[in-house]
């Protein structure tokens, strides 16, 4: 009895002693590195939601964006008219031009031979070549969407070939030369993705770039996303690989050379705004802007036009034909 | 307690008393002064062996990594594969910060600050050479998705990177100056004490000349001279060691430290010049910051950190080296002058000639000569803080000891100055 008893004091004993240990240990194991999420990479100057810059309250007079002024016979290259704006051009030595060196196809830097290349940079070969008789003659000055506008109206270019959207609103500050091509805003998504249309883009996170009127066409969308605006097209491609952003809405051609840098990515939907490109042209240089559509037409009448659209967009999109001229007068 | 008391009133008593008392300074001011000197000493081995190992390490993290900034825009510029050269260079970087911020990350101990920068820069240098990979790789193919993602690791580098790894070089730089404004404090404590001990034995000294009309007391006599050499040797010593300390300040940390921001600013100015051409006119900020950081290298201004450096500099050798790089820096910002003249004119292509080829007067030339001479007189500077900081530990040789021994020696005398005249009284 007294045998049994101690073995269970004992017992009792032990018992006692391995809950005093366990309850002694009330902490739990200590990490010394605790991450819980991670910070992403981004682009310079994102930002989310920015406030409407191009919200002008002054009301924009009706017009037909189409419509340009009607060109003269051309001088003959290296002769340009005493007292124009292109003499002022030929005397300089150097056709001043801004484009993008970002936007694949359309004008982008050749990160092989370090040279400037694209459907918008042979526009500004051509009036070069037009000028000078040497389409070399230019000095691009790579400029963000949102700077084009600014840029043209304080004299730093002489002319703007960057994949810019004809509207009244911009006629009131430039001129733009007669329409050399004709886009649509579509989107582009990751090839998973469900999305077909940009109504389903409600609330969710969409690239666009500053001062486009690609951001101005989400903004007032029926199913408004949540707009990431970036300064440069590429920045858009970047953070959809990176999945910052579920998709990016532009212009067709500017997503064609995303799907083309990028086989994981798909365009999709139909488009759902037309976007007829001019050249922008300082309000003040009308001489330049027939001056200008004087080479658009010869370019369209030689195959020059066609030769270009080919290299550049034969295979990213449908064969098009080069849209025809309108003049206002 | 009665027999203490008791004893206060009689001459033998009095003098236990003295000669307990006398014992007791004598073992303190001992101790404290060999520990005082013992601390003293390893502060100076700390500095040598830990402390500006660890700032250097923590400055190679930042010029590593504004190196690599610089090397990838300069890379990317040149056009299609980048040069060998250049990429060994952007390569040799990453390793260097890599293996750099792996050491002062053993060091941040409990300083969160540091700490935070540790882990920035430990979380995001593999995300920015993921970045520059992906650049490289769209480049490759001649997609303009590259120049994107290089513009998102740049952006990295100079909002996260940057910025942390130069808090954590002035961290490092401020612990530096705490140590050797440690090793130079002056040792309070045990001044204190050789004074106290010092009037106590004239005191007594005194009393006896008074009691026993004896002039002088042997024992005593070699306990005062004991502590005289002690006094003597270690404020000579600790003046020595503070004189060298002061000039491994002034020409040495102080110096590098100058030398280092000079570099960075170097650095950033370069990757800068290069970035503007990389935007081709769309980078009007980058110039602007050249045009800021050009003043901290050229110019008569108070703010050319390589005249200030030169000002510092200890040695001839040092100075002709940083003239040089004074020269350099100005034909540096003429190329770079003509660099903007070109581009601005409309010779883009001659523009990033001059600024990333190899002639004699391309900007590219300028700035690796410019970079040379500051990497020679950074390390002059480190050699002569090792030198001068080492020669400060050198002084204190044989202190610690010396004053232990000279402690004993005093508290011998004492002892047997009082016990031969407490033998009178028997």
């Amino acid at each position: 009895m007294s045998h049994r008893r101690k073995w269970r004091l004992a017992g009792l004993l032990a018992a006692a002693a391995a809950l005093c240990t366990a309850c002694s240990a009330t902490g739990s194991p200590v990490d010394l590195a605790t991450v819980t999420s991670v910070e992403r990479p981004q682009p310079a100057g994102v930002e989310v939601n920015p406030g409407s810059s191009t919200g002008t309250a002054a009301p924009v007079p009706p017009c037909d964006p189409n419509a340009s002024l009607r060109p003269g016979p051309l001088p003959p290259a290296g002769q340009m008219p005493a007292g124009s704006t292109m003499k002022a051009i030929q005397d300089r030595g150097r056709l001043i031009a801004g484009v993008d060196q970002n936007t694949f196809l359309f004008g982008f830097r050749n990160p092989t031979s370090n040279a400037l290349e694209g459907f918008d940079i042979d526009r500004v070969r051509e009036i070069a070549e037009a000028i000078f008789g040497d389409p070399n003659k230019v000095q691009y000055k790579v400029i963000t969407s949102a700077e084009r506008i600014d840029a043209l109206k304080k004299g730093e270019v002489d002319i703007v070939v960057r994949t810019m959207t004809a509207t009244c609103a911009r006629w009131v500050d430039i001129n733009f030369s007669a329409t050399y091509y004709v886009a649509g805003q579509r989107i582009v998504v990751d090839r998973a993705s469900q999305i077909t249309g940009v109504d389903q883009l409600g609330g969710k996170r969409v690239c666009a770039a500053k001062g486009s009127t690609s951001i101005m066409k989400l903004r007032e969308s029926p199913a408004p996303p949540e707009v990431v605006a970036v300064d440069n097209w590429s920045d858009c491609l970047v953070m959809l690989q990176q999945g910052q952003v579920v998709a990016v809405s532009t212009d067709d051609t500017i997503l064609a050379g995303m799907v083309a840098q990028d086989p994981n990515v798909k365009l999709v939907g139909p488009r759902f705004t037309e976007e007829p490109y001019g050249i922008g042209i300082p309000k003040q240089s009308e001489d330049m802007v027939r001056f200008v559509n004087g080479v658009l037409e010869r370019s369209i009448a030689s195959g020059t036009w066609t030769a270009s659209y080919n290299r550049w967009l034969g295979q990213a999109t449908e064969p098009a034909a080069p849209p025809a001229p309108r003049y206002r007068d | 307690m009665t027999r203490v008391a008791r004893s206060t009133t009689t001459t033998p008593g009095r003098l236990t008393i003295m000669a307990v008392a006398l014992l007791v300074v004598t073992a303190v001011t001992g101790i404290v002064a060999a520990l005082t000197l013992q601390a003293k000493q390893d502060t100076l081995d700390d500095l040598v062996e830990h402390r500006e190992p660890l700032a250097a390490a923590a400055q190679q993290i930042f010029r590593s990594l504004s190196d690599a900034d610089a090397t990838a825009a300069s890379a990317f510029l040149s056009g299609g594969v980048e040069p060998q050269a250049l990429r060994d260079r952007y390569e040799l970087d990453l390793a260097q910060a890599g293996a750099a911020l792996g050491k002062a990350s053993s060091d941040v101990g409990g300083d969160s600050l540091a700490g935070d920068q540790v882990a920035i820069l430990s979380q995001q240098l593999p995300v920015y050479s993921g970045l520059v990979e992906t650049a490289r790789a769209n480049n490759r193919q001649g997609f303009p998705a590259g120049a994107a993602y290089l513009r998102e690791a740049s952006t990295l580098m100079r909002a996260k990177l940057l910025p942390a790894a130069e808090k954590l070089y002035e961290i490092d730089y401020d612990r530096l100056q705490a140590e050797q404004e440690d090793a130079r404090s002056i040792p309070w404590a045990a001044i204190v004490l050789f004074v106290v001990l010092a009037a106590a034995l004239v005191l007594t000294q005194r009393y006896l000349t008074r009691k026993t009309n004896r002039l002088l007391n042997i024992g005593l006599v070699t306990a005062s001279a004991a502590l005289v050499v002690a006094l003597v040797w270690s404020s000579a010593a600790l003046l020595v060691m503070s004189a060298h300390v002061g000039d491994a300040e002034r020409n040495g940390s102080q110096q590098v430290d100058v030398l280092v921001r000079a570099r960075i600013n170097a650095l950033k100015a370069r990757a800068d010049e290069t970035l503007t051409l990389v935007a081709r006119g769309d980078g009007p900020g980058y110039e602007q910051e050249w045009k800021q950081l050009s003043t901290t290298l050229v110019g008569d201004g108070p703010d050319n950190l390589l005249r200030q450096a030169k000002a510092l500099a200890a040695g001839g050798a040092t100075a002709d080296q940083l003239q040089q790089a004074v020269d350099n820096a100005a034909a540096w910002v003429a190329a770079h002058r003509k660099i903007r003249e070109l581009d601005d004119g409309g010779q883009y292509e001659d523009a990033v000639k001059a600024a990333i080829g190899d002639a004699p007067d391309s900007a590219a030339t300028a700035f690796a000569k410019l970079d040379q001479n500051m990497i020679a007189a950074l390390n002059a500077g480190r050699t002569e803080f090792f030198t001068q900081t080492s020669g400060a530990g050198k002084a204190l040789t044989g202190l610690v000891p010396g004053v232990a021994v000279l402690a004993l020696i005093a508290a011998a005398g004492i002892t047997l100055g009082i016990r031969e005249r407490l033998r009178e009284y028997r």
